[in-house]
């Protein structure tokens, strides 16, 4: 940590400051000619390292049920309440699916709760960001939007398994 | 009264208490899962393990009778021990059901794990599978992996419903409840086993996976499956009823309430037959209109006949609120004295455990509510004799649907030049009215109703109308109605356009040019107690969450 | 000439002005966002037009798409008063600038200035103070506890820095002996820049240029962590539009002042000794004029992305106790220089 320096402990040319001023102009004129930083985007696309929290998903099993159980835990943990969730009954081992299960992306904060707290794994944040709108409706994710196939989320699900 | 002390303090017990009853009516709860204050005692779960001075060992606080000078201990070291080793005992095969399971929430293994539960297992072998999904009735639903053999069904099929259905088979980890050979568990208070249950062994099917038991809100009210007037609540999410479940009221229910309350009384609030606005008939057909525009074709056609041509009928599943208004309208807007209501009974309904014969909610309210008010020259019996014999031209009922299954009655009806009617839902009475008013079901208002042993109780509003705000009108709210916007599918919810009864006929009688101005039903109330002698003195508060006895006339009732 | 020829020569001396001063506005955010995007390594807006030239008229269609909300306790004459009246100075200090030598066109003798009064310096200390007003105004009749707080903050920083600059001047006039423009011009003919003759009076211009334009080091009045907005918290659309373009057009003015006052104006050193025609001659010297205000906004912009924002109190205690005291010496040195050296 650098020394706090007291006004008193400055020495003449410090103290009457258009030095310093000057190192900083030259300074800040040197870097207006470094290699820039910005991400051109619609052309360049960022792409997340796993641990980015993007919008939520379901988890698709490989024979295209869905994992989720419809306990409703991220619909109770979540902060904006944007997760809605009606279960129902299936003859499936499991014995209750999400007969609808609904985010409201404009709701949604991306905080990842519903993840943490899911039993199943079945719900995880994907590296999806780019997310816009022209209506309220189309903000309303249904499971049809929901859906992402297990092989796609692998990723995140090795990287929640790592350090969950 | 002899002494006890528990947990340093002295507590006063009545002799033949238990300890467990002893320290509930003093409030202190020691955790138990097989014992139920109306149940016999069975004393298997061993949860409710407390330490007493000078005994041996730990003793279970349900079957151990509190004795004077006794000494017990519910928070000591050795009872909080012996409590973690059962419940870890108890979560040996106890499947992780959670998410699937309908009980969570308020499921008693559950929260004992949560207070009393060690956190990690040492079981690290496979637990026992059994059958998941058996049917043991028409409504309840039995899951064998979570089953903690509390014994608690059992004893409630044979000491409640007086109906041994239900018994143990197999030992050790192997035990199972199945019903008798050729039983079915069908007796008619069934589904109480699911509230009793601790666990989600037994669910209620025709609740199964509806919705998380957070995500409701709950309103205390009663049901109106018949005269006995069970004390309930009603559990909404969205705007829609899901199920209802008993409320203690030991001068009425107990803990319990019928199947046919649980499961007939809530669907048909939800139908999709219910009438959404008021309608008139036009060219024969009714087709749906204004509540400006239904008032003035009600008052119009009503004027146009004599006041001798005119008859009213009540309704025993009205609120006496909405009888009340009726019979005053009758009498000071119209002058008419021939009101009467249907009575309804079914012989083979009752039983000498909780369900009455007479299956209408609120047919000693009503008698009393017109013979005090009115004095009716006409009953029922004689109003429909006079329509048929056209002394009668115009007919106002409210809520009750007159034509069903009865098509003499039908016939009848036909005659009538006006019908108007304050119907719930559509049905074949409404289908030969004139106007029909869509009247707010019993869950979407206030009220009171009596039942047959003169006990006045309390309905409130659970489901909102457009006209009853869940916010505005204080009902009760879950957290999605908290934080819901109009934006959040969640929170909307269908709403009707119904108004109570009373409401629509006090508009009537201010559209015939008697103004009559109540805002809510309490003034109403208000106005009923002040002029019939039965309910003197009451009002809401007086009646309170589990009802008052009125001093009524038996003879009136006896009939 | 008669009067009519005069008239129409000042109509377009004026409009060419107008014009170039408003595209040098519109332009010069152009370049602040590409500016302070290159110093922190990024590229700023280079999408609308080849290297986002067209960014300019976007930002303007923009703002005059944009709903004009005015609060409900707002004073409204004032708060709609207060952006014109700041547009209104910003413009017409610019008159009495000079930008070249006389020249002639079409056989008349034109010099390029809009007006060349005897007094223009006074004019400009004069309007500029008047641009205290615009802010204290937008400050006190938005009716928001931060628009005042920047107002007032904008007044008194203002009256502060005044007396250090008119000191500065009145140094610069000592050499001149003239208050009008074109006289201090050519007063600085050769080497003879005031700025290398007083630097120490060219440094307390400078600062309090920077501090009466409300510019970093020194943007109090607007200082956006502590007041939201300052005094244009509650404007929105072209009347928020009016400040901002007054902001840029005041740094132009300032940076023409600078030039005219300290650093010869349109004087290019030894010019004349090239022996060029005398179109040509001036054409250089206007040029020269444009490129040394080009640099001083460069360097109004440098200095932003380089310095931190002055606390108020240090920056009233710059003002008064340092900047008052370096005015006066610089007075001091003049009337040294030119009792000494006859100058």
């Amino acid at each position: 940590m650098p020394v706090r320096r007291r006004q008193k402990d400055l020495n003449f040319w410090e103290k009457i400051y258009i030095p310093e001023i000057a190192k900083g102009l030259a300074l800040t004129f040197k870097t207006m000619f470094k290699p820039k930083f910005t991400m051109e985007y619609p052309e360049e696309k960022f792409i997340p390292p796993p641990s980015y929290r993007g919008r939520p998903v379901l988890v698709q099993e490989e024979n295209g049920e869905e994992r989720c159980v419809a306990c409703g835990l991220c619909s109770r943990v979540c902060p904006a309440l944007a997760i809605e969730v009606q279960a129902g009954e299936t003859d499936r081992e499991k014995e209750r699916y999400p007969e609808r299960f609904e985010i409201n992306m404009l709701r949604c904060i991306f905080c990842g709760f519903c993840e943490e707290v899911c039993p199943e794994e079945a719900i995880v944040m994907s590296k999806d960001y780019e997310l816009a709108f022209t209506n309220r409706e189309d903000a309303i994710y249904g499971k049809d939007e929901l859906l992402v196939p297990v092989k796609n989320l692998n990723e995140r699900i090795n990287f929640l398994r790592q350090y969950k | 009264m002899p002494k006890f002390v528990l947990n340093g303090e002295e507590i006063e017990f009545k002799p033949g208490q238990t300890i467990i009853e002893a320290a509930r009516d003093y409030g202190i709860t020691i955790p138990h899962f097989c014992w139920h204050p109306s149940l016999s005692v069975s004393g298997n779960c061993r949860v409710c393990l407390v330490e007493v001075e000078k005994m041996p060992k730990l003793v279970i606080a349900c079957s151990t009778l509190a004795a004077e000078g006794m000494v017990v201990h519910t928070e000591s070291e050795r009872t909080i021990e012996a409590r973690n080793a059962v419940m870890e005992f108890l979560l040996i095969n106890h499947p992780l059901d959670c998410p699937i399971c309908d009980e969570a929430g308020e499921c008693k293994l559950q929260d004992y794990a949560y207070q009393h539960g060690v956190g990690e297992s040492r079981f690290i072998e496979e637990k026992v599978h059994k059958d998941k999904r058996v049917l043991l009735g028409p409504y309840v639903m039995f899951d064998a992996e979570r089953c903690i053999s509390c014994s608690r069904c059992i004893r409630f099929c044979e000491e409640i419903a007086k109906d041994p259905e239900l018994t143990f088979v197999q030992r050790g980890d192997r035990v199972t409840i199945v019903t008798y050979p050729g039983e079915q568990m069908d007796n008619p208070y069934s589904l109480n086993t699911t509230d009793i249950c601790p666990v989600g062994a037994l669910t209620n099917r025709d609740f199964r996976f509806k919705a998380r038991v957070w995500e409701m809100s709950a309103t205390k009210s009663i049901c109106t499956g018949c005269s006995r007037g069970c004390n309930i609540e009603i559990w909404v999410r969205n705007n829609e009823i899901l199920r209802l479940t008993p409320r203690y009221n030991p001068d009425v229910n107990g803990y319990w309430m019928c199947d046919h309350g649980r499961i007939d009384t809530f669907k048909f609030v939800n139908a999709d037959d219910r009438v959404d606005g008021p309608h008139v008939r036009r060219e024969g057909k009714l087709v749906k209109a204004g509540w400006d525009e239904a008032y003035s074709a009600a008052v119009s056609e009503l004027k146009s006949f004599a006041k001798d041509e005119i008859a009213f009928l009540g309704s025993p599943h009205a609120t006496c609120e909405d009888n009340f208004m009726l019979a005053k309208f009758a009498r000071s807007v119209i002058g008419s004295k021939k009101i009467g209501f249907m009575r309804k009974e079914d012989a083979s309904f009752g039983d000498d455990i909780l369900r009455k014969n007479d299956v209408t909610p609120n047919t000693l309210g009503t008698e009393i509510i017109f013979d005090s008010y009115l004095k009716p020259t006409l009953n029922f019996n004689g109003i429909l004799e006079a329509i048929n014999n056209g002394k009668i031209k115009a007919l106002f009922v409210m809520e009750e649907d007159l034509a069903a299954n009865n098509s003499e009655i039908e016939n009848i009806l036909t005659k009538l030049d006006l019908l108007i009617i304050c119907a719930v839902n559509f049905n074949k009475t409404t289908a030969l009215a004139d106007v029909v008013f869509p009247a707010a079901a019993y869950a979407e208002k206030n009220g009171t109703m009596v039942n047959f042993d003169g006990i006045i109780q309390r309905l409130k509003p659970a489901v909102a109308t457009l006209e009853l705000d869940r916010a505005l009108d204080g009902m009760a709210m879950s957290r999605l109605d908290k934080f819901g916007t109009h934006y959040d599918r969640w929170a909307q919810g269908k709403k009707r356009d119904a108004r109570s009864s009373w409401k629509i006929i006090a508009a009537l009688a201010s559209v015939m040019g008697q103004k009559m101005k109540y805002d809510m039903a309490e003034k109403v109330f208000e106005e009923m107690a002040a002029s019939i002698d039965v309910f003197k003195g009451l009002d809401y508060d007086k009646i309170g969450e589990s009802g008052t006895k009125i001093k009524f006339e038996p003879a009136a009732a006896s009939k | 000439m008669n009067y009519l020829e005069i008239i129409v020569i000042t109509l377009v001396k004026i409009l060419i002005i107008f014009t170039i001063m408003m595209l040098t506005v519109s332009y010069l955010v152009y370049f602040e966002r590409r500016i302070s995007a290159w110093v922190q390594n990024r590229l700023g807006p280079n999408r609308v037009g080849w290297e986002g030239v067209l960014q300019p008229f976007a930002d303007v269609f923009k703002l005059l798409l944009k709903e004009d909300i005015v609060p409900l306790v707002a004073n409204k004459p004032l708060h709609t008063l207060a952006p014109i009246l700041a547009l209104f100075v910003a413009f017409s200090t610019y008159a009495v600038i000079p930008f070249g030598p006389d020249i002639t066109v079409f056989g008349y003798k034109v010099s390029l200035v809009v007006a060349d009064i005897n007094m223009g310096i006074l004019y400009v200390l004069a309007l500029t103070s008047l641009g205290v007003y615009a802010i204290t105004f937008a400050g006190w009749s938005s009716g928001s506890k931060y628009s005042l707080f920047g107002g007032v903050r904008a007044s008194a920083q203002m009256i502060s820095y005044e007396v250090s600059m008119g000191f500065s001047v009145a140094g610069v006039l000592l050499f001149a002996e003239s208050l009008r423009p074109v006289a201090i011009v050519e007063a600085q003919s050769g080497w003879m820049w005031n700025a290398v003759l007083q630097p120490i009076g060219f440094i307390t211009f400078l600062v309090s240029a920077f501090a009466e334009t409300n510019r970093l080091p020194f943007d109090l009045p607007e200082a956006e962590p502590e007041l939201v907005g300052g005094f244009h918290t509650e404007y929105s659309s072209m009347k928020f539009a009016g400040f901002f373009l007054a902001e840029y057009a005041n740094m132009i003015i300032a940076s023409a002042l600078i030039v005219t006052l300290y650093l010869g104006g349109w004087q290019i050193p030894y010019i004349e000794l090239l022996g060029l025609p005398s179109w040509l001659t001036a054409a250089i010297q206007v040029a020269g004029f444009f490129f040394k205000v080009g640099f001083l906004l460069f360097f109004f912009l440098w200095v932003r992305w380089t310095i931190p924002r002055f606390r108020y109190d240090q920056l009233m205690s710059l003002g008064w106790k340092v900047m008052f005291p370096l005015s006066l010496i610089n007075l001091v040195w003049v009337a040294v220089l030119i009792m000494i050296f006859k100058l």
